[in-house]
């Protein structure tokens, strides 16, 4: 009999553990809260750095799940779970030889930046809303018009100690370059700014692309952060910030503001760790056993992990960890039969 | 008679020292005192102010009846201590008029009358005189020994902390533990050889009698008062220079501040009497925040003013505080501690410069029309809910507004001046001041108790009617220009600091929600709601601590039930969104929601 694995998430780190698994003999069992399978890069439109539409790694993805006829319980939450298996919200408990956790992470609610009047002003949206308007198919202002100035402002939600996120959320500067650039190929008249504290330009590909963002397209970059936007009585959006390389403060009416939402840990982070005797990382995301030698395993023996549920991380890296993760699981099982 | 043996001569030294010590300190604050203040003297020191000031005297210097309030066995051994004291030394003084008629005796025949007059040899014994003199003996050897209690076992007198003390402190503090002890012994040997006392010496005395020779008691005899001397002597020498000099530096200070004489946001001479009349009782540790969430307990008011009273202030001590003012609310001796600690901070922190803020002169980026401004403060503008909802409120009223600061303002300037800038907050109070007067608007509503409370207390202002937006909203519903509309919502409602013991607004918040819905109170409210934790005026402690304070906060304010939490601070409302789960509002929002429109 093969033996079964619980893969709770059924995002791209749950199905590409699932597809890995399935591959090398073993019984994968995917638990997804959604009613579908593809987690937050469903909602994504194009990816960093190389504007590839996330339907096109998405899409083989799901494709093949079903396929291999992998199970999936989709529209069901983990509640609880140990290295024996996971309970369900439902209260259903499903057995299995090993579990991984790929619940990822929780997009920050910028509400909570409150100074920046999202959820309050029209016209103030988030990285994630830019790119459903984007698959949606038109970028367009409140009153159906074309936005001739925007401003992207990086690190809402990422390394700021007032909401209690300190921690970086690593995607968003090369998100901020890619969005901005689209941007101005929607509308070419437009002046777009980026608002930034530090670009981190670490991937394969990033740091040209930002080259590129100031070079072929005049995208401004301006460091120092927002400090608050109002509404103008014209439905405009004034922004104030301070430009720290020139040392003086500015005020500019903008039309449209995106916010480079981070990523924050998932609420229930914390009873999943309490359920299973897991540890929490200090930002509230898993702790890994090790970061060098045992980053996809848990401190406990058949609890195993995938993609963003420990740290931020961008697709291409959570595509690389699954296949670290599933052979992990293997090593495990292989282990625990002998 | 005399009155004089040699072992009376440590006490005449030490109460000499502390009479010129005390003497030399009161003259030279006095004199120091400001023109203003002495003014406000001479006008007042005739009138019904100085009889007040003699009745809360014996309320407080004497029963501390302050003391009573906030905790009864702290009350009871203050009191038994000071008016037993006062009462032996009177009734001492009665019974030697009594028993020699009225004759000018020496400060030591009076104190050690018994030494002197032991025996009923010149007059007959009087048992009523022995009987009130051991029964005022028993009351003070009772607060002595609720004070070793205290030292020892803090907890069983209700207070979790007890103060830390100086050397001078231990000094005085051991002398005085010994003094009625050894008047006791004294007087219950002397007793033994020559008869008298009452239940208290008298028995005592008998009891020795019976075990001790003759022999024994005349050698215990003279050393025994020779004791009692010595530590009334170490006593009064070091009183002054002690916490106990509030023993007598609280009866200026009361009728000082009868006279309407008070602290300010510079040092001034006038301190001196605030600052020396700290017991160092310890009753402000208790309800410090730092202290109970954080165990923060060396920045407590006890200590900010001993450091201040022996000039060994560090900056870290008098900026470590919420200034909350939760303390204040507890100090029996009434102390202006936020006040003094502010201008501890001007004095160490206040560099002025001059030309910083020249940008200032001619801008006005204020907009709209109207006798009623709006000043919304810069912590709200980072709220931008409670902006859009004062704008409802406004149309709804059909009030016409001014608004202040909506396109980018000047400070208000207590952010500086909790910092100590108070030069530079001057600046912001005379541009404002300035700006409010040029737009001649009779009303100004602030969104922000920070605000508030610098408008109320350091602008001048006259005739134009500082309001906070709630009151401001009450007002409206009160004449009917606003009516709302009744929910079955369930709210709570967080006191700030600034608006509830900073400006006395506890009731108009209340109101407005109660015309909404209902609300319910946490465990600690009004006069002693916690702190949020956020405060400006403290910069020492980091997010994560003031995160701490907050969550300790929020974790009352949700364990009322109710469905959303109000409050009525911008700062406020921004540190319990980000400790609380539960929806939390401002008092604007509730309101702007609720108006009925027929």
């Amino acid at each position: 009999m093969k033996p079964k694995v619980v893969i709770a998430g059924g995002g791209a780190a749950g199905m590409a553990v699932a597809l890995r698994l399935e591959r090398l003999g073993v019984e994968p069992v995917i638990v997804e809260r959604e009613e579908r399978l593809g987690g937050k890069v469903r909602g994504w439109h194009k990816l960093f750095p190389t504007f590839t539409p996330a339907a096109e790694v998405l899409d083989p993805l799901v494709a093949q799940i079903g396929r291999r006829g992998i199970e999936c319980r989709t529209g069901a939450a983990v509640e609880a779970l140990s290295e024996h298996g996971v309970k369900l919200a439902s209260g259903q408990t499903i057995e299995a030889d090993a579990v991984v956790v790929a619940t990822g992470f929780t997009l920050f609610d910028a509400r909570r930046k409150e100074e920046y009047g999202y959820g309050i002003y029209d016209n103030v949206v988030t990285s994630a809303d830019l790119e459903r308007m984007m698959n949606e198919g038109a970028v367009r202002l409140a009153d159906g018009s074309t936005p001739r100035r925007i401003a992207l402002l990086h690190c809402v939600g990422s390394r700021d100690e007032k909401v209690c996120q300190r921690h970086c959320s690593k995607v968003c500067c090369i998100t901020g370059v890619k969005q901005a650039i689209e941007l101005k190929k929607m509308f070419p008249e437009a002046d777009v700014f980026n608002f930034y504290m530090d670009i981190r330009m670490f991937g394969a590909g990033y740091e040209e692309l930002y080259r590129e963002a100031q070079q072929s397209y005049n995208i401004h970059f301006v460091r120092g952060r927002i400090s608050e936007a109002s509404p103008m009585i014209n439905g405009r959006i004034q922004i104030k910030a301070e430009d720290t390389l020139t040392g003086r403060p500015l005020r500019m009416s903008i039309d449209m503001l995106v916010l480079l939402a981070g990523m924050r840990a998932n609420d229930d982070n914390a009873a999943l760790a309490a359920s299973a005797g897991l540890a929490l990382a200090p930002n509230g995301f898993m702790q890994s056993a090790d970061p060098f030698l045992g980053a996809v395993r848990s401190p406990r023996r058949g609890i195993f992990y995938a993609g963003a549920v420990t740290a931020p991380k961008s697709l291409a890296d959570t595509l690389a960890e699954a296949s670290l993760t599933a052979d992990a699981v293997m090593d495990y099982l292989n282990s625990v039969q002998r | 008679m005399t009155f004089f043996a040699p072992f009376t001569i440590p006490f005449i030294i030490g109460g000499a020292i502390m009479a010129a010590v005390l003497l030399a300190k009161y003259t030279l604050w006095a004199v120091r005192l400001p023109r203003e203040d002495k003014r406000l003297i001479r006008r007042n020191i005739l009138s019904f102010k100085s009889l007040a000031a003699l009745w809360e005297v014996v309320r407080e210097s004497l029963l501390h009846v302050r003391i009573f309030r906030v905790n009864p066995v702290l009350g009871y051994m203050h009191s038994s201590l000071a008016l037993g004291w006062l009462l032996l030394i009177a009734v001492g003084w009665i019974e030697t008029v009594a028993y020699l008629g009225l004759r000018w005796v020496p400060l030591q025949g009076h104190v050690f009358f018994k030494y002197f007059m032991p025996v009923n040899g010149i007059t007959q014994h009087k048992a009523g005189f022995e009987l009130a003199m051991d029964l005022l003996l028993a009351v003070v050897l009772s607060g002595v020994a609720l004070a070793w209690i205290k030292r020892m076992r803090s907890r069983i007198m209700g207070l979790r902390r007890t103060t830390k003390h100086v050397l001078f402190d231990r000094i005085a503090l051991s002398a005085l533990w010994f003094v009625f002890p050894l008047r006791y012994l004294a007087e219950s040997v002397t007793c033994a050889i020559y008869g008298g006392g009452s239940f208290l010496t008298g028995s005592t005395g008998s009891l020795l009698a019976s075990h001790l020779d003759a022999e024994t008691l005349a050698a215990v005899y003279e050393p025994l008062w020779w004791c009692y001397s010595i530590a009334l002597g170490i006593f009064f020498s070091t009183m002054p220079f002690s916490r106990y000099m509030h023993i007598f530096t609280e009866i200026p200070l009361i009728f000082l501040r009868r006279y309407r004489l008070a602290p300010g946001i510079e040092p001034k001479s006038y301190d001196h009497f605030e600052v020396e009349a700290c017991s160092r009782c310890g009753i402000c540790i208790d309800p410090c925040q730092l202290q109970s969430v954080l165990g923060i307990d060396e920045v407590q008011s006890v200590y900010f003013l001993r450091d201040r009273r022996y000039n060994m202030l560090q900056l870290s001590v008098a900026n470590n505080c919420l200034m909350c003012g939760r303390c204040q609310t507890k100090c029996p001796v009434g102390i202006n501690l936020n006040t003094l600690r502010l201008n501890s901070r001007s004095r160490m922190r206040n560099i002025p410069n001059e030309g910083r803020f020249n940008y200032l002169s001619g801008i006005d980026r204020s907009s709209g029309e109207g006798r009623t401004g709006y000043f919304a403060g810069c912590m709200t503008m980072l709220t931008p809910r409670t902006l859009s909802a004062m704008d409802t409120i406004f149309r709804a009223a059909g009030d016409d507004i001014w608004h202040a600061d909506r396109d980018g303002g000047v400070c208000c300037g207590r952010p500086l001046m909790l910092s100590g800038e108070t030069t530079a907050a001057r600046k912001m109070i005379e541009y404002n001041t300035d700006l409010f007067r040029r737009h001649g608007i009779t009303r100004l509503v602030t969104s922000c108790p920070i605000c508030l409370r610098v408008f109320r207390e350091e602008y001048a202002l006259d005739g134009i009617e500082v309001m906070h937006h709630s009151e401001y909203i009450r007002m409206m519903i009160a004449e009917g220009r606003l009516q709302m509309r009744r929910t079955d919502m369930r709210y709570t409602y967080h006191d700030p600091c600034e608006l509830g013991r900073g400006c006395g607004i506890y009731d108009q918040p209340r109101e407005v929600i109660a015309a909404v819905g209902e609300l319910v109170e946490p465990a600690h409210n009004r006069r002693d709601a916690l702190c949020c934790g956020a405060s400006l005026a403290n910069t020492v402690i980091d997010d994560s601590q003031q995160m701490r304070i907050a969550r300790e906060m929020t974790g009352e304010l949700e364990a009322t039930g109710a469905g959303t939490i109000v409050t009525s601070c911008p700062l406020c409302y921004k540190t319990i969104k980000r400790a609380a789960g539960t929806e939390t509002k401002d008092i604007s929002e509730v309101v702007a929601e609720n108006i009925f429109q027929p």
